[in-house]
């Protein structure tokens, strides 16, 4: 079945990139990509009564970089709870074995990937001085398409240029710095914030809070960066983790965020974990979503928490410090030269506790009150509110309400007054809009023109549902899934397992940044400067 | 590459460091000069030069042969099979052995050796507050060597990652710093610190434990020289911007207290509570953090894993080369350089080597291939002691490829497993 042509006959098609809602159609394959027709004579697979939908693409997650290595190694429990044997792999390809958990072993991350129908993820947070590990995890991360945003919100050459005004210097390197790395795209990680916490300041309070002895704050660096996106030309926009993630009371300087932004396109991830209004702990949802609905050049990722085990992993060092402090639990911080900062505690997220149950309101919130679903894409933020596993579960949250309010019965209801979760949402999702959340819609906000859509020319990345009233197992269990036009999925089992494709874009800049780039390697990073850019990555740059 | 040359922005693994910036002189495919200049570095580049033989039974064979045959071996001895990821390997040797241990149900471990392995699984139960070196550089001005003298295993660590450059938030350089200096019984601490004690093997758990008493806010009323000093050091810890303690987490000739790290991690974590910190642990070279890195990837563990499940399972207490001893293996492929103190643990066992000098092992082979140098000869990635990933850039030719090689050997195992042939 992995030839070059393939006919996919009879499936009941989600197609909303192309206005296709639930319609039975024939799909055409061949060499990897979608075609008007084939041949009479060409190989088909019978779909009918089948749910056909473009494969996932998670726009955030963290499955590959130093830091989810750094977390993998804390949690030799959950691996050993968890082993992954050997699949039974086709036409020759060598399978390996692994480990799960919350952060799965690399070849275990792209196989369950692909058991669950996503064949492209990107990791949202890579410190550039370990782009060339991610790369390597990546190598070892079959049957997804993948690549990396690169962490800039508090690189010291970019804050000093910042302060000293020197935006065309910021965004060229900026340029330089995300195809020196490899990266698809600008990543701010609690802007300023990092910088303060490995110099001693902690934290910054908000986005006009200044860098002390610098003068730079959170603001500056969140236009910096946007406007640097902007005239690179980059198929998404600045990937922002914004101020004060986790605080009571941060939907606040989320909300100054993205006014701080009007006009300009940009992506708030995780969006969950900077919704929460003040005083004390209530939700946020509401507020931020209104400015979302009415700004179209806008687009978040929920970050939706699930109930049970996850492991926190961000560059966000001062907010896992907290989390340490609170939780008694595990907790690892590095900090990285020159660029960002790394901390990890593993959790769990119980309903019996009121704010985890407030957290779990307020995910649910952001996607019933969405107006646009092109703009709202579905994420736990892998692993940080739950595995990609826990997918399914939030589709069946999202689309079944009788389902989801028996769940809201269960949780502690103690921070949920005037939540507009508690006070009945009644919305449920439907396939269409699933589809949208999940592939069409990320795709669209990556700008990857050959992702989450089924029209012709588009990547024959196709997943296949039998349909089920349990809406859960339905989206956990793929009958069949193609990538590239190549069965990875079939009857339910991974039976291929080819090398996924490298995502990354190398944008021009003015090289006249490069002598005084140079100097400041030579005086303050331990990599030489010449070693610095990562070499040999698998696949060229896109085109931009 | 028979033209003489200078190589630039090489990588050295003689110890952790892993210096970039060395540049390479090669005359007539010798190397003749590397600089800047470290004894470490210098040893381990050596003139460059490897054998480059192929044998089987100790007799010369060509490869395709010693590839079929050690294939044979490890195949017919499938689920019994231990790989050993030794020194001076990249990465991507390192993961293209941890295939074949996947293929073979082998148990596969690396060089760390028990006292970093420790620290290991330290991190596992407590986690840690660790930096990258040039974090160190530029931010420390407090730090505290706990019974290790740099100077000796990792000659370039004071001058080019810690104590001496001038740093972002330290312009003075050493001047800036504030240097304290312990040493623990014969681990002697840093010459020429601003402030030095010693202490004894016995003293040294209590006293990083009344030192995190003190940076934790609880008084220390303890009464004795020890409590006073250790009160002391904490007070100075505290009043640091960031403060910086070193350690060696490889062995040295005094017996090791393993709880000397745990205590380490402990104070380091408790001191973010009134400042920042973080802590250095010395490793030494070859790649061998590279190898943890990548079989944390594979498989969820840094080292001593088994396969012979099926699927990777943590053995620590079980480590590979102490299975040799009892017999647990019907076969062993030992890849890469073995560090002196393991070569021993080999003797008996005829393992199939592939790496620098592998025909020059001094115990019998069943099949001894030889390739070249990681950073030499190979080229790929491997990691500083921080994890910090660096490419490798050969300066000489070698024999032939690492990986090239265990990709053979993969590809001949599959056909025999395959065919059922073992």
């Amino acid at each position: 079945m992995s030839g070059t042509q393939l006919r996919l006959v009879g499936g009941t098609v989600y197609d909303p990139a192309n206005q296709v809602d639930g319609e039975t159609r024939d799909l055409c394959i061949e060499d990897g990509r979608v075609v008007p027709s084939l041949p009479d004579r060409a190989p088909s697979l019978d779909l009918r009564g089948m749910v056909v939908m473009p494969g996932g693409v998670d726009i955030h997650s963290h499955l590959a970089s130093a830091s989810c290595n750094h977390a993998r190694r804390l949690l030799p429990e959950e691996h050993a709870a968890d082993p992954m044997p050997l699949p039974t792999l086709v036409d020759g390809d060598r399978a390996r074995s692994g480990t799960g958990g919350t952060v799965p072993s690399t070849f275990t991350t792209g196989y369950r990937y692909a058991g669950l129908g996503y064949t492209t993820v990107f990791d949202a947070a890579v410190a550039p001085l370990t782009a060339r590990h991610s790369h390597a995890e990546l190598d070892d991360t079959p049957c997804v398409d993948g690549g990396i945003f690169v962490l800039m919100g508090n690189d010291e050459y970019l804050l000093r240029q910042i302060a000293a005004g020197e935006r065309e210097r910021a965004r060229d390197y900026a340029a330089w710095l995300l195809g020196s790395a490899g990266g698809y795209a600008i990543k701010i990680v609690n802007p300023g914030g990092i910088e303060a916490w490995k110099s001693g300041q902690r934290n910054l309070n908000g986005l006009d809070e200044p860098l002390a002895g610098r003068g730079v704050t959170g603001r500056a660096i969140l236009e910096a960066l946007a406007n640097a996106g902007h005239e690179l030309g980059l198929p998404h926009p600045v990937h922002i983790h914004c101020n004060n993630l986790g605080m009571p009371g941060n939907a606040e300087v989320t909300l100054a965020s993205m006014q701080a932004l009007t006009g300009r396109r940009a992506h708030f991830t995780h969006l969950q974990f900077h919704s929460y209004g003040g005083p004390g702990w209530k939700s946020g949802a509401a507020q931020l979503m209104d400015y979302v609905n009415a700004h179209p050049e806008l687009s978040v990722d929920v970050g939706q928490i699930m109930f049970g085990p996850a492991t926190t992993i961000t560059a966000d060092g001062p907010v896992e410090y907290l989390l340490h402090r609170s939780s008694g639990r595990r907790w690892v911080n590095i900090d990285i030269e020159l660029e960002t900062g790394c901390g990890i505690v593993p959790f769990v997220y119980k309903d019996k506790a009121a704010v985890t149950a407030l957290q779990w309101a307020i995910g649910l919130e952001l996607f019933l009150l969405s107006q646009d679903p092109w703009r709202v894409v579905l994420s736990t933020d892998h692993p940080n509110g739950g595995s990609f596993l826990s997918y399914p579960a939030l589709i069946q949250l999202l689309m079944d309400r009788t389902i989801r309010d028996e769940r809201l019965k269960q949780v502690n209801p103690k921070l949920l007054a005037g939540s507009a979760l508690a006070d009945g949402l009644t919305r449920e999702y439907t396939l269409n809009e699933i589809a949208i959340i999940t592939r069409a819609g990320p795709a669209r906000l990556l700008g990857l023109k050959h992702k989450g859509h089924l029209g012709v020319g588009a990547d024959a990345d196709v997943t296949v549902y039998s349909r089920d009233s349990d809406i859960a197992r339905m989206f956990a269990t793929p009958r069949y899934v193609l990538k590239g036009g190549s069965l990875l999925v079939e009857e339910g089992q991974l039976r291929r397992a080819p090398a996924g494709r490298r995502l990354r874009l190398a944008p021009g800049y003015d090289d006249a940044v490069l002598p005084d780039l140079r100097r400041y390697f030579e005086a303050y990073s331990t990599v030489s400067f010449a070693n610095y850019p990562v070499q040999g990555i698998r696949d060229e740059p896109l085109p931009l | 590459m028979s033209a003489d040359r200078l190589v630039e922005h090489v990588t050295c693994l003689g110890c952790g460091c892993s210096c970039d910036d060395v540049t390479v002189r090669v005359v007539q495919d010798h190397i003749v000069d590397v600089a800047p200049v470290c004894p470490v570095g210098r040893a381990w580049f050596g003139d460059g030069q490897v054998p480059s033989r192929v044998l089987s039974q100790g007799g010369p064979v060509t490869i395709e042969q010693a590839v079929e045959r050690a294939a044979h071996r490890l195949a017919a001895a499938k689920g019994r099979c231990l790989v050993y990821l030794g020194l001076d390997l990249s990465t991507q040797a390192q993961g293209a052995a941890t295939a074949l241990a996947d293929q073979l149900n082998a148990a596969v471990d690396c060089a760390t050796s028990d006292t970093a392995a420790a620290g290991l699984t330290t991190a596992q139960r407590r986690g840690r507050a660790s930096a990258t070196l040039g974090e160190i550089r530029n931010r420390g001005d407090v730090f505290l060597f706990w019974g290790v003298d740099p100077s000796d295993r990792y000659p370039r660590f004071l001058a080019r990652y810690s104590l001496e450059p001038a740093g972002i938030q330290v312009p003075e350089g050493r001047r800036g710093r504030y240097v304290i200096s312990a040493s623990i019984g014969d681990d002697r601490g840093l010459g020429g610190a601003d402030s030095t004690f010693a202490l004894g093997p016995e003293e040294e758990i209590t006293a990083l434990t009344l030192m995190r008493a003190s940076v934790s806010g609880n008084p220390v009323t303890a009464k004795s020289p020890l409590a006073t000093r250790a009160a002391e050091v904490a007070q100075r810890l505290v009043g640091a911007r960031y403060a910086v303690l070193v350690h060696d987490a490889e062995p040295s000739a005094q017996q090791r207290n393993p709880l000397r790290v745990e205590a380490l991690v402990a104070l380091t974590q408790a001191l973010n509570g009134p400042t920042r910190a973080s802590l250095c642990s010395l490793r030494g070279g070859g790649n061998r953090v590279g190898a943890e890195s990548m079989l944390t990837w594979q498989t969820g563990y840094p080292f001593a894993v088994d396969y012979s499940l099926g699927y990777p399972r943590s053995q620590p207490q079980r480590r590979g080369l102490a299975g040799v001893a009892s017999g647990r293996y019907q076969a062993s492929l030992v890849v890469g350089a073995i560090p002196e103190e393991h070569a021993l643990g080999f003797s008996g066992l005829s393992p199939i080597l592939i790496g620098p000098r592998a025909s020059s092992a001094p115990f019998d082979t069943s099949v001894a291939i030889d390739t070249g140098v990681a950073g030499i000869h190979d080229q790929g990635t491997a990691y500083r002691m921080d994890e910090v990933p660096l490419p490798l850039r050969p300066c000489l030719v070698g024999p032939r490829s690492t990986v090239d090689v265990l990709e053979s050997l993969a590809q001949a195992v599959q056909d025999r497993l395959n065919s059922g042939a073992r």
